[in-house]
C-alpha cells in the first residue's frame, strides 16, 4: 500500500479489484438507438422548454418575431383599457347631491302608558354647612407687629447658649 | 372590392415581412441547433456510461442522458461561452444522476447481479462463470458504495480514462491536488473493505 498520496505510481499500479470492475462498467457500450432517441426527444423538448417561462405563448402563425403582432397587441390593449375607461366616466353622473332620508317621526305605542308632560326631579341629599366667614373691616389700620427677640438658643436642651467655634476648642 | 382587397393584402405582406434582426435570430437558432445535434452524436455515448455507471440501470441512465441535453437546449444562448464542451457535460450529467440517486434511495435497491449478468460481455463466458462474475462485481461494487462519497465520486469518475484528474477536478468542482488525495484514501479504504471482507468469508468457511 503506497503511503504517499502524490506518488505518480498511485495510477499506474493501482489495479484493484474495485477499479478493475468500474472500468469494466465505464467501458459497457450504449445502447443501440440511443443518439436517435435523444434527438427525438431534444424536438419535442423545445415547445415544453418554452412553456416553462411563459404563461401565454403565441400561436405558432402569429409568431411575434417581426413585432407588428406586438405592436397590435399592445393599440388593443391600450384601445380596451381607453374604452372601458371612457365608459365608466360616461355612466358615472359627476356632482351628485346628496341624498337626504326623511326620518319619520317616531310615534309612541298606542295603547300604553303616557307620561302626562311630568318631569322627574332628581332627589338631593342636603349638602355640608360651610361656615359663614367673618367679615372684617376692611377700613381698619393694620398693626404692625414688632418680632419678639427670643434669648433662648437652638441646640443646647438645657437652655444654655450655644458656644462659637472659637469657644469649642477650635484648633489653634 | 377587388382594390380594397388587394390594399389588405399589401398591408398585411408589408407588416408580415421579417426584418433582418429576425431573420439573424432564425439563422442563429439553426446553427445552435445543427450544434447541439452534433454534441448528442458525439457525447452521448459517454454521458450514458457516466450515467450508468453511478445508476446502475440502463433506462434510467438513457432518462438522465435525455434530461442533460434538454438542459444544455434550454442554455444554448451560453453555449459559445463553454470552453470544454465534454467536461461542461459531463458535469452536468454528473449533477443529474447525483440527484436521481439521492432522490432514489427511498425506492428499493436494484438488484446488481442480475443487471450485471445481462450487461456484461459474455463472449467467452460458460453461464456459471458469467454468473459468477456478476456476483464478483456486484459484490465490489457493494464495496464500493460504502465508501465516503468524496471518495467514492473521485474513484468512479478515475474509472473513465478518456478524464484526467484536471478533468475529474472540474467536474467536481475541487482541484486537482483533492483529486489526487481522495483517490489515495478511496483506494486505501477500498483495500481496507475488501481485506475485511474476504477475511471474512474465510472465517465463515472455517
Amino acid at each position: 500500500m503506497n503511503s504517499n498520496p502524490q506518488d505518480p505510481r498511485v495510477s499506474a499500479s493501482a489495479s484493484s479489484p474495485a477499479e478493475e470492475t468500474l472500468r469494466l462498467i465505464a467501458s459497457l457500450p450504449s445502447p443501440a438507438g440511443l443518439e436517435e432517441r435523444v434527438q427525438s426527444a431534444l424536438e419535442t423538448a423545445p415547445n415544453a422548454a418554452l412553456r416553462w417561462g411563459r404563461v401565454l405563448a403565441w400561436p405558432r402563425t402569429l409568431r411575434p418575431e417581426s413585432g407588428w403582432m406586438r405592436s397590435a397587441a399592445a393599440a388593443a390593449i391600450v384601445f380596451v383599457v381607453a374604452g372601458g375607461g371612457w365608459g365608466v366616466y360616461t355612466k358615472v353622473e359627476q356632482n351628485q347631491p346628496a341624498k337626504v332620508i326623511v326620518m319619520p317621526a317616531r310615534m309612541p305605542a298606542q295603547g300604553g302608558f303616557g307620561g302626562a308632560g311630568a318631569m322627574r326631579t332628581p332627589q338631593t341629599l342636603p349638602g355640608p354647612k360651610v361656615p359663614q366667614p367673618v367679615k372684617t373691616n376692611p377700613a381698619e389700620p393694620k398693626t404692625m407687629k414688632k418680632p419678639v427677640a427670643t434669648h433662648r438658643q437652638a441646640g443646647n436642651g438645657a437652655g444654655q447658649p450655644t458656644k462659637t467655634a472659637g469657644e469649642a476648642g477650635a484648633p489653634r | 372590392m377587388g382594390t380594397s382587397q388587394a390594399i389588405v393584402a399589401g398591408i398585411t405582406a408589408e407588416w408580415m415581412e421579417t426584418p433582418t434582426s429576425a431573420l439573424n435570430d432564425q439563422a442563429r437558432r439553426r446553427a445552435e441547433d445543427s450544434a447541439l445535434a452534433a454534441m448528442v452524436d458525439q457525447y452521448a455515448s459517454a454521458l450514458y456510461r457516466v450515467a450508468y455507471s453511478v445508476l446502475r440501470n440502463q433506462a434510467d441512465a438513457e432518462d438522465a442522458v435525455q434530461e442533460a441535453f434538454v438542459r444544455v437546449l434550454r442554455h444554448r444562448d451560453s453555449l459559445g461561452e463553454v470552453r470544454d464542451h465534454r467536461v461542461w457535460l459531463i458535469r452536468i450529467v454528473w449533477n443529474i444522476v447525483l440527484d436521481r440517486k439521492r432522490r432514489a434511495k427511498t425506492r428499493p435497491e436494484t438488484d446488481d447481479v442480475a443487471e450485471l449478468a445481462r450487461v456484461l460481455p459474455s463472449t467467452g463466458l460458460s453461464a456459471e462463470e458469467l454468473a459468477a462474475a456478476a456476483q464478483h462485481h456486484a459484490h465490489v461494487l457493494s464495496c464500493v458504495d460504502q465508501l465516503p462519497a468524496k471518495e467514492r465520486q473521485v474513484l468512479m469518475l478515475s474509472a473513465f480514462e478518456e478524464l484526467s484528474s484536471v478533468e475529474i477536478a472540474s467536474v467536481l468542482g475541487i482541484s486537482e491536488s483533492s483529486v489526487r488525495s481522495r483517490l489515495f484514501r478511496a483506494r486505501n479504504l477500498m483495500a481496507e473493505l475488501l481485506d475485511h471482507v474476504r477475511n471474512s468469508g474465510e472465517r465463515s468457511l472455517r
